[in-house]
């Protein structure tokens, strides 16, 4: 409850009160009557403002602009980086150019650098599916399906793989003796092997053949696109396989085994009792053999990484549906389209998040931070 | 009576006009009171004062009646725009009950002769700034200590013992000087 004295106190306070001038207050209510139009001078007068602040209060602005560009900049070198090494994975004409031969274990790999072109000019575009495998991880594949560096940070050299493919081609049942007399002249001439074959006579559907062919890894480009133009291509399949380790390490026990054996001859020359040299005999006997599998287990994966596996079928009829060559389009694919636009969707939602999430954080970090720190300079102002 | 304007002005947008016409003319002279003593400057009062009405009009549709008196949400921008205003210029807000630069056409004569009264605004310039804002916030904008607690984001309760704190503090002030 307020005594005399502190109303004569709040009267001397409210007296001391500021009033608005007539001109001020009439230009107002014409203002508010005209629902507080933009004034024309407020550009100009928060361009004096930003002129007014002094260059250290632009720093902070200044580096969230900056931070914005970088985050931006990182974005777009991400991506053209992901869009240049899925070019190298699909085996473009360009990047086995520049690519340098494979070397395999102990022995060079020739590929020619026009082989993916040729391939690609001799394969239908329809059907043929090319892929890369690699049982020490697809991120470590040093070959592509044209024999072509595509991964990895540099060419790995000494490395030991296996290659192989599968190729499916459509023909009429009229010309599968014709197509298949045309596969044992590419395998001859590129000096490969035919390790099995089989030919069908018969209806389209029931007639065809099937090869399994032993073709050298060096000719392997060049056979797949002598074979692929031997009639239409339905599907082809690529795959590789890093054997080095393997081939490593049976190398490695190899000339353990060498020395073994040396050491047991140096032993059997110093041995003076019967018995001791019997002893020494049976273990040098013992190693031999151990020696003799080794060798066995290294030239069958030489002889892996030389050769490469083709199986090559003559299909006649109408293409399997699951192909993209031939069948009417139905409700499967439609499902599967479906099903590849949502992936694609999902994978472009996907970067886009990624690229715009750094950027929405930093932009509400920067808003926060600029909020705090207004709020502590109007405290600061009143202190 | 802004609590009911306000619920109008949920209604409809045309209702938001109207109950923003009401705010503006029954706030008008207490902003200006107010943005005056904090910049001591009557250009830059008008300007703020100005500026703080427009910003208001531009979000009456965000405000929330659920969290505040209507007049606490236009002091608390007007507060911001004149604390922007003093930060910009780089000065130290000093409130005063006789802005040096203000118009004395806007003051009462009497005050400005009454040696008491001048004896009051000594006293005040002798106060805290945070002191000085309370007692402007309730004498000069005329705001009840609820609407002061919302303008300062604080408790009512502990407005009104801050508000009381300051008024024995100008007392003493004033005794001191007489």
């Amino acid at each position: 409850m307020e005594t005399p004295r502190d109303d004569r106190l709040a009267e001397d306070l409210r007296a001391l009160r500021a009033t608005p001038r007539p001109e001020f207050a009439a230009e107002l209510d014409e203002r508010a009557a005209a629902g507080f139009p933009r004034r024309s001078g407020l550009p100009r007068f928060s361009l004096e403002r930003l002129r007014a602040i002094p260059p250290r209060r632009l720093l902070i602005p200044a580096g969230g602009v900056a931070m914005l560009a970088i985050a931006l900049v990182t974005a777009v070198v991400a991506i053209n980086g992901t869009e240049n090494r899925d070019l190298g994975v699909t085996a473009s004409p360009g990047a086995a150019q520049e690519s340098k031969p494979p070397l395999t274990f102990g022995k060079a790999v020739p590929v020619k650098p026009e082989t993916a072109g040729a391939e690609s000019a001799a394969a239908p575009s329809n059907g043929m599916e090319t892929e890369a495998s690699s049982a020490a991880g697809a991120a470590n594949l040093n070959f592509d399906s044209s024999g072509g560096y595509t991964r990895g940070s540099a060419p790995v050299r000494n490395r030991a793989v296996e290659r192989s493919a599968t190729l499916v081609l459509g023909a009429a049942p009229a010309d599968v003796a014709d197509d298949s007399a045309e596969i044992f002249e590419v395998v001859r001439a590129h000096d490969g092997i035919v390790m099995r074959s089989s030919t069908r006579e018969g209806e389209p559907g029931r007639a065809g053949a099937r090869f399994a062919l032993l073709i050298p890894s060096a000719k392997l480009g060049d056979a797949l696109a002598d074979l692929s133009a031997i009639d239409e291509v339905r599907s082809r399949h690529e795959a590789t396989a890093d054997i080095t380790a393997p081939t490593v390490n049976v190398n490695e026990q190899l000339q353990d085994s060498n020395a073994r054996i040396d050491s047991l001859l140096g032993q059997l020359e110093a041995s003076e009792t019967e018995s001791e040299r019997e002893a020494v005999e049976a273990e040098l006997t013992q190693e031999r053999r151990h020696r003799a599998l080794l060798r066995s287990q290294l030239q069958h994966l030489q002889r892996r990484a030389d050769y490469s596996r083709v199986l090559v079928q003559i299909e006649t009829g109408a293409a399997e549906e699951s192909t993209d060559s031939g069948g009417a389009w139905g409700v499967g694919d439609a499902l599967d389209d479906a099903g590849q636009i949502l992936a694609v969707a999902a994978a472009v939602t996907v970067v886009a998040l990624a690229i715009l999430g750094p950027i929405v954080l930093i932009a509400l970090l920067a808003w926060l931070t600029h909020r705090a720190w207004v709020r502590r300079e109007r405290r600061r102002v009143l202190s | 009576m802004e609590q009911t304007l306000i619920a109008e002005a949920k209604d409809a947008p045309r209702a938001a006009d109207l109950a923003f016409d009401r705010l503006y003319r029954s706030s008008r002279d207490d902003v200006y009171a107010y943005v005056a003593s904090l910049l001591r400057d009557t250009p830059a009062a008008e300007e703020v004062t100005a500026t703080a009405f427009e910003r208001a009009y531009r979000k009456r549709h965000r405000f929330d009646p659920e969290r505040g008196e209507p007049r606490a949400w236009l002091f608390g921008i007007a507060r911001n725009a004149a604390l922007d205003e003093l930060r910009r210029r780089g000065r130290q807000a000093e409130l005063t009950a006789e802005p040096a630069d203000l118009d004395n056409a806007g003051l009462d004569e009497g005050a400005v002769h009454s040696e008491r009264r001048l004896a009051v605004s000594a006293a005040l310039e002798r106060l805290e700034p945070g002191e000085r804002e309370l007692i402007a916030l309730k004498f000069f904008a005329g705001l009840d200590n609820r609407e002061i607690a919302g303008v300062l984001g604080i408790g009512e309760s502990n407005a009104g013992t801050k508000l009381h704190r300051a008024m024995t503090k100008l007392r003493e002030a004033c005794n001191g000087d007489a």
